[in-house]
């Protein structure tokens, strides 16, 4: 509800992605597009909220580029638009990116991009703001729900001023933490949509129009001059002076200011430092970091991410000729040089560089060592009854267990057939062939693992460079299916790639949090829509054998997979399809319906094969005698199973030892 | 009890279990009565990419020194375990001789455990691990209270009713108690109140 309730001065507490919303509501936001990709995946059904009850259109775009394009799009007729996504998401938009700022935007324009340091849900955890620099755009970066929500709304009005997008950084601990925040007013005036195709520039809209792209280069420079006066002026750069003739001096911005600032408070040296908190970290106020130079000797550089003020600091320390000296991630030994920073971290950084004590001592650390070894591990698994164990379960079984075969997996729930459970250690060895390695969890399946859609195309390189000790296999979703696989498939066809092809399909985008895609065939407001067939997109792309088949039937699975991995000429693809248990469960809830369970009965041996489904409700009770005469049976935790039955099929138990209790059906 | 909210310089929380128990609500609703109370509140979450199964943990954190979203190692006030192992993991990290850890004792086993990978401590050592590291510990079986109550789900609501009386929150009962009924599902605010109650009574 606070996301568009009018209550200007009202308290509330707020998830940062819902402030980030909430400020693009109080600047009258007129259009809205995002693809899923935590931790910036909430803000778009924030803001879906706000389109039904205010009337503006807010989506899931089928990827981050398409999204942006429909925001741009939005901008240039001269309406308020937002794109969201995470770091790796404006990878996914660079060309653009790079090309839109040099015709600029009529309409306010806020990219906002949510990174994260530590890699928590991500496969890397680069610091996005450098596309600021890049792209020759304005960066904020918020520290707080409160800033998070008023630099989303001032960024519009910038935006509109400079007539250029503006970033917004965000990060895993700002998007996904909450704040009290003071909610402000709702602007009811909206921009007019209009077209003006030499709307102060001739040809204002078409970058090779005359005078061309250097000329349109030349003008977005100049607009991004008038960016200093903002920049001067802006009270989300803050400069709270030394109050006792110090010359030492802390720089820094975002989630890492709040760690900076307790731990001044905490070491009572708040008031012995000049500290630089920046709002705005590109460009950063010349003016406001020269007379904070002027008063230091010495500066420590505190950033969440990479030295992204520190090297604009070292440039205007040379530029002035400043004997400064200017420590940071790019002095060695002083920061950490990867992972996310937390309250520790930066506290022991700041007790070292202003030679304080930490107030926290490790006297009973031994204690703390000796209880720690007590504690069990708890890796990431899939659900219960998720349909990729019985999908993964099939593959196992299809390919051939004697070669070496290359599963190259995408970005979703499935990555997890990669690092769900975390291993005996690995002994890396550098070889010179092909290496067959058995797995000691039923969480090593997958072998390559980066971003979204590069599953398939690596299949074609390791097919056309010769690869030929094993079957290759892409494994992706449904939504990456729509993302950014179309081309990687149709080039394989085009080029006559060998693969198997699995397109697991549950009908929603489950690992950010169950949001629609063109599978479910609802859009972000719930309405329906149409579904585009997976099946009929691959054929009319040109694969020649593509099979549907219900990965809770394990042998029609397996013997699907097997027909698709003898397929010749070129790729074959198998869907997979059975929606996801989580969603069936609610489903199943909703109907106040029950499903059906399973329990192990007399029969089981011992064995431990169920277990290797890696389904979570299946445990094992070392204590009871087994049929096998052996100690220890395969129970069953009847709160988690849900009923999918893959544990009872002849392909997992040969000895018919899992019984289910209930009618119906999953 | 704090009159003043500007008097509260720092009061440092964690709700940890383990994903699908339900301890980022009880973190949320802990926060929205703080916020409802005037204070300055900032809530941090911390869980890996599965949607169950896995650890959580959520920061709670109030008073007007408090700038980011995370505590700082062994600052807790008050560590509220939805799982025991949990509860262990995150004592070792943030518990203090002064904390007051309320802890479930029902094990959820983690698939490390179920394969073989790792094992599963036993309970009572556990408990007793709890004890060395805490100034008080109160450890009882929130998911029986929570069927007692009329749903397993309720589990957390029972552990903030013993947090409620605990006298280390900045403010009343009545406050959380609210809390709890402004924020559970409407057609589920008896059961959640049986299981708010139940917990009161285990202090």
């Amino acid at each position: 509800m606070s996301v568009y309730e009018d209550a200007p001065g009202k308290r509330v507490l707020m998830l940062g992605n819902e402030a980030i919303a909430r400020g693009a509501v109080e600047a009258g936001i007129q259009l809205g597009a995002a693809y899923p990709g935590t931790p910036s995946s909430e803000i778009m059904p924030y803001l879906a909220d706000a389109a039904k009850e205010l009337g503006f259109h807010a989506e899931w775009s089928t990827n981050e580029v398409v999204a942006f394009e429909v925001a741009a799009g939005a901008a240039v007729v001269g309406g308020r638009a937002l794109f969201a996504c995470k770091g790796a998401g404006l990878n996914v938009v660079m060309d653009m990116l790079m090309t839109l700022p040099y015709t600029g935007v009529r309409g306010g324009f806020v990219i906002v991009v949510a990174d994260d340091p530590g890699a928590w849900y991500s496969s890397n955890e680069q610091d996005s703001r450098f596309a600021g620099l890049w792209a020759e755009l304005p960066v904020l970066e918020p520290w707080d729900q409160q800033s998070a929500k008023d630099m989303t709304r001032d960024a519009f009005a910038l935006s509109e001023r400079l007539e250029l997008p503006v970033i917004v950084r965000s990060c895993t601990r700002l998007s996904h933490a909450s704040g009290d925040v003071c909610l402000g007013e709702i602007q009811k005036k909206r921009n007019e949509i209009v077209f003006d195709k030499h709307w102060k520039i001739p040809y204002r809209w078409n970058v090779y129009g005359p005078p061309g792209p250097i000329e349109k280069h030349r003008w977005q420079k100049e607009q991004m001059k008038k960016a200093r006066g903002f920049v001067e002026g802006t009270s989300f750069n803050k400069h709270h002076e030394a109050e006792n003739g110090s010359k030492v001096g802390v720089v820094t911005s975002g989630m890492a200011s709040n760690y900076v600032q307790e731990a001044l408070n905490r070491l009572e040296k708040r008031g012995s430092v000049h500290l630089l908190i920046l709002g705005v970290p590109y460009p950063v106020p010349e003016k406001m970091i020269e007379s904070f130079l002027d008063k230091v000797d010495t500066v420590l550089c505190v950033e969440e991410g990479e030295a992204f003020i520190e090297r604009q600091l070292h440039q205007h320390v040379n530029r002035l000729g400043k004997n400064v000296k200017v420590l940071g991630r790019l002095s060695d030994g002083v920061m950490p040089a990867v992972d996310e920073l937390d309250p520790d971290k930066v506290m022991s950084v700041l007790a070292r560089f202003l030679d304080a004590e930490p107030p926290l001592s490790g006297e009973d650390s031994d204690v703390r060592e000796e209880l720690s070894e007590m504690v069990c591990a708890r890796s990431s698994s899939w659900c219960a009854g998720c349909p990729h164990i019985g999908s993964f379960w099939a593959l196992k079984r299809a390919l051939p267990a004697d070669k070496v075969n290359i599963i190259n997996t995408g970005i979703g729930c499935y990555e997890m057939s990669g690092y769900g459970i975390a291993a005996a250690p690995i002994d890396a060895k550098d070889t010179d062939e092909s290496t067959r390695w058995r797995a000691v969890t039923p969480y090593e399946m997958t072998d390559t693992l980066y971003v979204m859609g590069s599953e398939t195309g690596l299949s074609q390189g390791q097919y056309h460079v010769g690869y030929r000790d094993g079957k290759i296999v892409s494994v992706l979703g449904d939504s990456s299916f729509f993302h950014t696989n179309l081309p990687p498939i149709t080039n394989a066809v085009y080029n006559k790639a060998e693969q198997l092809i699995l397109v697991l399909d549950n009908y929603w985008t489950c690992m950010t949090g169950h949001q629609p895609n063109p599978s479910t065939g609802v859009t972000l407001l719930g309405e329906e829509t149409k579904a585009p067939s997976i099946e009929e997109i691959c054929k009319a792309l040109g694969v020649q054998h593509v099979k549907t088949v219900d990965p809770y039937n394990l042998k029609e699975t397996i013997d699907a997979m097997k027909e698709a991995l003898g397929h010749e000429g070129g790729p074959s693809v198998v869907v997979p399809r059975r929606v996801c248990a989580l969603q069936r469960s609610r489903e199943l809830r909703r109907q106040r319906q029950k499903a059906p369970h399973y329990v192990v009965n007399d029969g089981c041996t011992g064995c431990k094969i169920c277990l290797w489904l890696g389904c979570p409700a299946i445990g094992f009770d070392e204590s009871k005698t087994n049929a096998a005469g052996g100690k220890g049976v395969a129970f069953i935790d009847p709160l988690l199973c849900v009923g999918c039955g893959l544990c009872a099929q002849e392909e997992v138990c040969r000895f018919h030892a899992h019984d289910k209790v209930g009618e119906g059906e999953f | 009890m704090v009159t003043n909210v500007k008097d509260l310089k720092e009061f440092n929380l964690i709700v940890t279990g383990v994903g699908g128990q339900g301890s980022v609500l009880a973190s949320h609703i802990v926060a929205e009565a703080a916020v409802k109370q005037g204070f300055k509140v900032r809530v941090g979450e911390t869980f890996g990419a599965a949607q169950r199964g896995g650890k959580v943990h959520s920061h709670v954190r109030i008073g007007d020194m408090v700038y980011g979203p995370l505590c700082p190692s062994r600052s807790l006030d008050v560590l509220l375990g939805l799982e025991p192992n949990e509860t262990l993991r995150l004592a070792l990290k943030y518990a203090n001789e002064e904390t007051l850890i309320i802890t479930n004792t029902r094990p959820v086993p983690s698939m490390d455990a179920n394969i073989g990978a790792d094992a599963y401590p036993d309970v009572s050592l556990l408990i007793e691990a709890l004890g060395r590291l805490s100034g008080k510990m109160v450890s009882f079986d929130a998911t029986e209270l929570a069927v007692k109550a009329g749903n397993e789900r309720t589990m957390n609501v029972v552990l903030l009713g013993a947090l409620a009386v605990s006298g280390r929150l900045p403010f009343e009962t009545e406050s959380l108690r609210e809390a709890v009924k402004d924020r559970v599902p409407p057609r589920t605010v008896k059961v959640n109140e049986a299981a708010f109650n139940l917990g009161c009574d285990q202090l």
